[in-house]
């Protein structure tokens, strides 16, 4: 387990340091953005150094590794905004996105794989299948202009077409939610044109799953031990079927993050993903290092929690 | 019969009865309700809160409305006083004396008076605050305070457009506040501490949240009795003008403070109560050409030789001017929407004058041109064509100029490139060929930076991407901004634009519209293109 907790660091260095090579490889100069009309030799000069800029490609990240250490996430070279307060006011949105796509994931694959499974080459199996292909078709922002569509502009702004504000308890600006409704109804188109494509994924890989694991003897005993239909599906075949969806799960979360890229432009939410591509296009280094560490972080960590959710599912893995 | 004769009277006594009924209503209706808030929508973040120095639009209309300035500039080109009561200028020119409001206080409770106006000028004049708008302040000699309300601008040398460089170059002057500028840091500022970020606007900086909102609030010891009426304003940025457009449809948002021309006539068409805004176009479309390259390779380099496609004038008449039917370019990409200009400064533009007559749409001219310069199916042009993912329209009028192109025998490659790299490839004289882009609105010849700071023999400004190393063309703007006379200072702008069209230093396509749109229950606005937007008049009727 500590090995497996060790294992995070070289990770999590291995990309940031991918991350800052590759962005100061392709074309673009931050300072460019920064002077704006004030740009000139002279002055670009200047905020090289000022910004370190200057310096050999791995003396910054060191540099940028060293202040790290002690807690300095560095600033935006833009707006001079601490990038960890930027990352820390945007991780909450992106956080309920995710979770609440991977909700809306499971809520669909889930029952549409049982029945897939336990119903295999009916109507319903067909269905679950042929939902699932075009789940997997459409992208997410195909889905996200038909939601907005509908749910937005169609039912006379049943739910904001874009747009976030933050809980009442967590929120740290003079936007806030007036309730738990106030915050959810922001999220749930998101989550839903972020959430289907996944739910279909998951379906497909459930649903194969399911049908190997509900062939097997144990099943077969549960059965013959006279168990009802219910407990076997849920407790002996479900539990164990859920072991390469978890997994896949975990490696879903890069694709949430990516598709939270999308989905947040589109919806105008203020979360991590509008951040990083913003990053990105300004060559905003320092913010471009947050994204990517803590992106990395929450990949690396949910994926740990992963391998130690198999010990939960599957009582035979254990980790020394 | 008696009825007959009843009625005429009858429908007057009527009529002034509807009369006495309806223009009270209509007083009430148009009496400013106070409170409320403005939700405004941004189709770009904003860059930075400095208002001295930080990029971009979205700034500028927040600088506008938390800042106050000396004077304002109005639609139709008069002056009107900001902080400013009064002002007047000496017979000679060079000296300009304003007498200030007494009532104007910053937001943090100090005067704007007479010591803020010196101590502004002489911060946006100060190298190293690395101003924009440093340049456009080299007229000016000295800033003297007389007293408390009351101070002179000295300048070197007559400047002409001294009060619109005032009213409306950028954000125009924006002053701060001394106190709160030097307790707290340019950093504090670019980053929107409301503590650090202190004008003497209609509204106060409540909070930035960078990518989320920006939120204002009235101040209430505004100088103007009663205004603002808003009690806030609330700007969000949405991106996308699809969400945009749902937003607006919605009711969501009130104001959108520039919007997408692709999308004007869905949003008329899905909203028609809509208040779209646009006005005379002072934006130049442009398909710039490269005049001169480093000689020595090196970017920047002050020894130039001709660019090996464009160095040639004749080139430059060929594609430029002769080759591009600018007609068919704002029907495709502007759905007519636009003017076809030649001309360097745009249709909207202050003292601009058409040129269009020295550049007719001529096919054989163009390939006659070509054949001169050498190029013919022996020895066929072709070309790098620029453009940038910032607005859509960029890519279609690259792809119709590629097409007339190929009409003169000219292949043209479009690279398509993001906003950052067409900067830095242009400012650092980077190798381009020809671009499309609509570059910054101009409300005079005078304020085109990108010209007016221009190549002067060894001084390569950034902003003249074409980089030609024509010194005239800098007498021509000296003598321009400098000549007091109007008849003549219009009569040099023309000889200007004309030598301009004539070099094709500059390559105009046509004007860039620009639209902003407004709820039918957001009322009191006045439409100045992106040169003054101010919400203190704003009210809600709702």
């Amino acid at each position: 387990m500590l090995r497996r907790l060790l294992q995070i660091i070289p990770t999590i260095l291995g990309i940031t340091f991918v991350v800052f090579v590759m962005m100061r490889s392709i074309p673009g100069d931050p300072v460019v953005s920064l002077l704006g009309d004030a740009y000139n030799e002279e002055n670009a000069i200047k905020a090289r150094q000022d910004y370190g800029l200057d310096k050999p490609i791995l003396v910054q990240y060191f540099i940028w590794l060293g202040k790290l250490v002690q807690g300095d996430w560095g600033a935006s070279i833009l707006t001079g905004r601490p990038v960890l307060q930027d990352v820390l006011v945007r991780l909450p949105v992106t956080l309920e996105l995710i979770v609440l796509s991977m909700a809306v994931a499971l809520a669909i694959a889930i029952p549409a794989a049982i029945i897939g499974a336990l119903r295999q080459n009916t109507w319903a199996d067909y269905t679950a299948t042929s939902v699932a292909m075009i789940g997997v078709s459409v992208p997410e922002f195909f889905l996200g202009i038909l939601l907005l569509m509908v749910f937005s502009v169609g039912l006379g702004g049943f739910l904001p077409s874009s747009g976030w504000v933050y809980f009442p308890g967590t929120c740290q600006t003079v936007v806030c939610a007036a309730g738990l409704w106030g915050n959810t109804q922001h999220v749930l188109m998101p989550a839903v044109a972020l959430g289907v494509g996944r739910a279909a994924l998951l379906t497909r890989l459930l649903r194969a799953s399911m049908l190997e694991v509900i062939r097997s003897e144990y099943v077969t005993t549960a059965r013959a031990k006279g168990l009802s239909e219910r407990p076997v599906v849920l407790k002996h075949a479900l539990k164990n079927a859920l072991i390469p969806t978890v997994t896949v799960m975990g490696l879903q979360v890069g694709f949430l993050i990516g598709g939270a890229i999308v989905v947040e432009t589109l919806f105008a939410m203020p979360g991590l993903g509008t951040f990083g591509i913003d990053a990105i296009i300004a060559r905003d280094y320092q913010q471009v290092q947050g994204f990517a560490l803590i992106t990395a972080f929450a990949f690396v960590v949910i994926n740990l929690i992963v391998d130690l959710t198999y010990t939960f599912l599957d009582p035979r893995i254990r980790y020394a | 019969m008696t009825s007959r004769r009843l009625l005429p009277g009858l429908l007057l006594v009527v009529t002034a009865l509807a009369w006495l009924v309806a223009v009270p209503l209509r007083a009430e209706a148009q009496t400013p309700k106070r409170g409320g808030t403005l939700r405004v929508s941004y189709g770009n973040e904003v860059a930075g809160l400095d208002f001295h120095t930080s990029p971009g639009y979205e700034m500028m209309w927040v600088g506008m409305n938390v800042g106050c300035g000396l004077i304002n500039i109005t639609p139709d080109g008069k002056f009107v006083g900001d902080a400013a009561e009064s002002w007047q200028m000496s017979p000679d020119g060079l000296l300009y004396t304003f007498k200030l409001k007494k009532n104007v206080l910053f937001h943090d409770g100090t005067p704007a008076d007479a010591a803020a106006v010196k101590f502004s000028i002489e911060h946006i004049m100060d190298p190293a605050t690395k101003s924009g708008m440093r340049p456009f302040y080299d007229a000016v000699h000295s800033v003297e305070v007389l007293d408390s309300s009351t101070v002179q601008i000295r300048l070197k040398h007559p400047y002409a457009f001294m009060l619109h460089m005032l009213a409306g170059y950028r954000t125009g002057l924006v002053l701060y506040s001394p106190t709160a500028t030097q307790k707290y840091s340019v950093e504090d500022r670019k980053q929107g501490k409301p503590e650090a970020v202190v004008g003497c606007g209609p509204f106060k900086l409540v909070e930035w949240v960078k990518g989320s909102h920006l939120v204002m609030d009235r101040f209430d010891k505004y100088f103007e009795p009663g205004r603002p009426y808003l009690d806030r304003i609330m700007i969000r940025v949405i991106k996308d003008p699809v969400t945009e457009m749902a937003a607006f449809k919605n009711g969501e948002i009130d104001f959108i403070a520039s919007f997408s021309p692709d999308h004007v006539s869905t949003l008329k068409a899905q909203n028609p109560n809509a208040n779209v805004m646009t006005g005379k176009e002072t934006t130049p479309m442009v398909a710039q050409m490269k005049v001169t390259v480093p000689k020595d390779g090196k970017p920047m380099s002050t020894e130039r030789a001709p660019h090996p496609i464009f160095g040639d004038v004749r080139v430059r008449r060929a594609i430029g001017c002769y080759g591009l039917d600018r007609q068919e370019i704002v029907k495709i990409a502007f759905k007519g929407q636009a003017t076809p200009w030649v001309g360097m400064a745009p249709p909207g533009t202050l003292e601009s004058v058409n040129v269009n007559s020295m550049c007719p749409y001529d096919q054989t001219k163009a390939k006659a041109l070509l054949v001169e310069a050498g190029y013919g199916p022996s020895k066929p042009l072709t070309l790098e064509l620029m453009t940038n993912t910032e607005k859509s329209v960029f890519n279609v009028i690259a792809t119709v100029i590629k097409e007339q192109l190929a009409r003169i025998g000219v292949t043209a490659n479009i690279r398509l490139v993001d906003k950052v790299t067409w900067m830095n490839t242009t400012l650092q004289d980077g190798p381009w060929d020809m671009y499309v882009e609509d570059l910054l609105s101009l409300l005079t010849i005078d304020s085109n930076g990108y010209l007016s700071t221009a190549y002067v023999a060894k001084n390569s400004s950034a902003w003249s991407h074409p980089r030609h190393t024509d010194t005239k063309v800098d007498d021509y703007y000296a003598r321009y901004a400098r000549e007091m006379d109007a008849g003549k200072r219009k009569a040099i702008g023309k000889e200007l634009l004309e030598y301009m069209a004539d070099k094709m230093y500059w390559n105009t396509i046509s004007g860039s519209p620009f639209y902003m749109v407004a709820q039918p229950w957001t009322k009191g606005y006045v439409y100045n293109a992106e040169f003054e937007v101010h919400w203190d008049t704003v009210w809600l009727d709702k």
